[in-house]
């Protein structure tokens, strides 16, 4: 039998499309901008690169304490340390532009305004080959309420990049809301190409003896194993609630993790919190899914997707 | 194929046993690449079972040089038990599998001019030094090292420093060597020292960079920098520093900085 297909798309109504060569991308924020694992792995063999959140001025990030590990996860508080779009463009793009991967770029905005700057400042750069629109941030127009909560604010943020971009346009949903699929449908509307599932889980922890936040800020985002059968749900739900594809983001450790999503729906997967405990972990969770596919004759990635909504209760 | 060059390795104890105090030496026998690694570098060790996530994260660990009884070098560890993690590696014995990498960091790089070479540590953040001395040592550098503890305990032992380093001590509890920490120790190696290098907790650094800017000495010093890490290898952003020239990541620009870069 022939190795089983692993290329998907992930803008299938986009006319230029984003084809990834197998399901498996690096996720925000847990992968640099690439150039460090370029030096010792093959970055390019992935399906897709996710850049660090990018903004329009450089940030410093979060004084000291960013992580903490938890059960099963850790949490962050990095503030979006990152270049900038001005240093991005000048001095990364470039090297993204002799890559044979596509680098998603994961933009945020204090504003509605500022997420349309960035989608135009980034639109015909070489070496940027989609967004991924990060909308779990304050909204400042609005007084700091994220964007990502409220369908409204999700939706034209999403309307903001769309229209200032031909390239596809991935947002990136938040977890921290009551019914996801309410701003899953939100974003859709207005025009993504794919949803992400999720960004990390707001959580914290106290510091018993100093009493107070072991992190700079009171609040972090939770990441790795822990979340996972959250995010799984949510995944199964946005899936069933939009008719564009989803990738999914949260704990994915192990191939085994990504097959289950991708039978509940999702089209990609991102590693994230894994590349931080084994560097290996993406490469592996792709081997990994090609190795499922051959033992069930499966001939595509994509004939496993969304397979376990289909089943039969006893 | 999975990874063109990687970086992480499975590695087995060769031996784990308290060394002096509540330091550990673990010996880890791993594959080439890990043993490449150069004074200043440090590796992550994942400090749980091979299909547990609790504890997730890997800890950083300087590099304390390779062991090489029979041509077959040993990767070699110090380390202090402070948490999950330390106390998970405690329980290592002959045989184990540990999953480890590296070599991560840049390495301290001494000028080749240098003839006196200093070396101070605090604590634990002496692990780095048996090794970096005895190399310097072989090249006919004349090493002195400052260690300081709380108590004469967890000071180490002089017989695991090349014979030609010259060991000072100073505790707190003034149990052995000078009392007090090794900035007491410190001003008399000054006029002497024609590069420093340091490893141990900011305060320390702190009070060196007052004796430093004090005393006017001109000449180059590196500091070995501890930050809370999630990765090691650049990826995470965790380990980020206030430098002069801005935020830098421990891991990644680091471990060693300049002092006057930082403090
Ligand atoms: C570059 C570098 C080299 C180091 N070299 C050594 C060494 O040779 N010997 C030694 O004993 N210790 C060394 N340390 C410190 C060592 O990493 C911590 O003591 C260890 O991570 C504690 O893990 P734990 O699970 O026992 O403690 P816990 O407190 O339970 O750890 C909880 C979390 O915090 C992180 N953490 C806690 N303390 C530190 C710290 N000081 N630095 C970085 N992360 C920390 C852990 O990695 C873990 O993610 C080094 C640290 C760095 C950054
Ligand atoms: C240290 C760290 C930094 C992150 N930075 C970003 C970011 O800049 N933008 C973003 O959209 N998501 C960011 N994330 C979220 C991840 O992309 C991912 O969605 C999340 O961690 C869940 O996946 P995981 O459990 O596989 O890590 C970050 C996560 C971590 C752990
Ligand atoms: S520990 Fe992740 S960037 Fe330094």
């Amino acid at each position: 039998m022939d190795a089983p297909d692993l290329s998907v798309e992930l803008a299938p109504r986009h006319k230029q499309g984003l084809r990834l060569r197998n399901p498996v991308m690096v996720a925000s924020g847990t992968f640099s901008n690439g150039l460090e694992f370029a030096r010792h792995h093959d970055v390019q063999s992935l399906g897709a690169i996710v850049s660090k959140g990018t903004t329009l001025l450089p940030r410093r990030g979060n004084p000291q304490r960013r992580t903490t590990e938890t059960p099963g996860g850790m949490l962050n508080s990095i503030g979006f340390q990152n270049i900038g779009v001005e240093r991005l463009v000048r001095d990364i793009c470039p090297i993204w532009a002799t890559w044979d991967v596509p680098v998603v770029v994961n933009i945020l905005g204090d504003t509605v305004a500022e997420y349309a700057r960035l989608a135009a400042r980034l639109d015909a750069v070489p070496g940027v080959a989609g967004f991924e629109v990060n909308i779990s941030c304050p909204n400042l127009d609005v007084g700091g309420i994220e964007f990502g909560v409220d369908p409204a604010a999700a939706a034209s943020a999403t309307r903001a990049v769309r229209e200032h971009t031909s390239l596809p346009v991935v947002v990136k949903l938040t977890p921290n809301v009551t019914e996801i699929a309410l701003i899953a449908r939100a974003v859709a509307e207005a025009g993504a190409d794919a949803l992400c599932v999720a960004n990390t889980i707001m959580g914290t922890a106290i510091d018993i003896e100093q009493r107070r936040p072991v992190l700079n800020r009171p609040f972090g985002g939770l990441s790795g194993p822990a979340v996972r059968p959250i995010i799984l749900r949510m995944v199964w739900q946005v899936c069933a609630a939009v008719d564009i594809p989803v990738v999914a983001s949260g704990g994915i450790m192990t191939w085994q993790d990504a097959v289950e999503y991708l039978l509940a729906g999702a089209t990609a997967v991102q590693v994230g919190t894994a590349t931080f405990v084994d560097p290996d972990a993406p490469w592996k969770v792709r081997d990994g899914i090609a190795g499922y596919l051959e033992r069930h004759g499966e001939p595509s990635v994509t004939a496993i997707i969304g397979t376990a909504r289909t089943f039969r209760r006893d | 194929m999975t990874t063109t060059a990687g970086l992480r390795f499975a590695a087995s104890v060769v031996a784990n046993r308290v060394l002096y105090g509540q330091t550990w030496q673990m010996l880890l026998d791993a594959p080439g690449p890990v043993r490449a690694g150069r004074p200043g570098q440090f590796v992550m060790l994942r400090c749980a079972d091979a299909r547990s996530c609790d504890p997730l994260l890997p800890r950083a660990l300087s590099i304390a040089g390779y062991e090489r009884p029979a041509g077959r070098a040993r990767l070699r560890l110090l380390y202090d038990v402070v948490g999950r993690g330390t106390a998970w590696m405690t329980e290592r014995t002959a045989g184990d599998a540990v999953e480890v990498t590296g070599p991560l960091g840049h390495a301290v790089r001494l000028r080749p001019g240098t003839r006196h070479l200093l070396l101070v540590a605090g604590g634990i953040g002496i692990a780095p030094f048996p090794w970096m001395a005895a190399l310097a040592a072989e090249r006919g550098v004349s090493v002195t090292v400052i260690h300081g503890a709380r108590t004469a305990e967890e000071l180490l032992p002089p017989g695991e420093l090349h014979p030609e380093v010259e060991l000072v001590t100073a505790t707190e509890d003034g149990s052995a060597g000078v009392q007090g920490r090794v900035t007491d120790a410190l001003p008399d190696y000054l006029d002497w020292a024609d590069e420093i290098v340091a490893c141990g907790p900011v305060p320390m650094f702190r009070a060196m960079a007052g004796l430093v800017r004090r005393s006017g000495y001109r000449r180059p010093v590196h500091l070995l920098m501890e930050e809370i890490m999630a990765c090691g290898t650049g990826i995470c952003y965790s380990c980020a520093v206030e430098t002069r020239r801005g935020v830098r990541l421990v891991c990644k620009d680091g471990p060693v900085f300049e002092l006057r870069e930082l403090f």
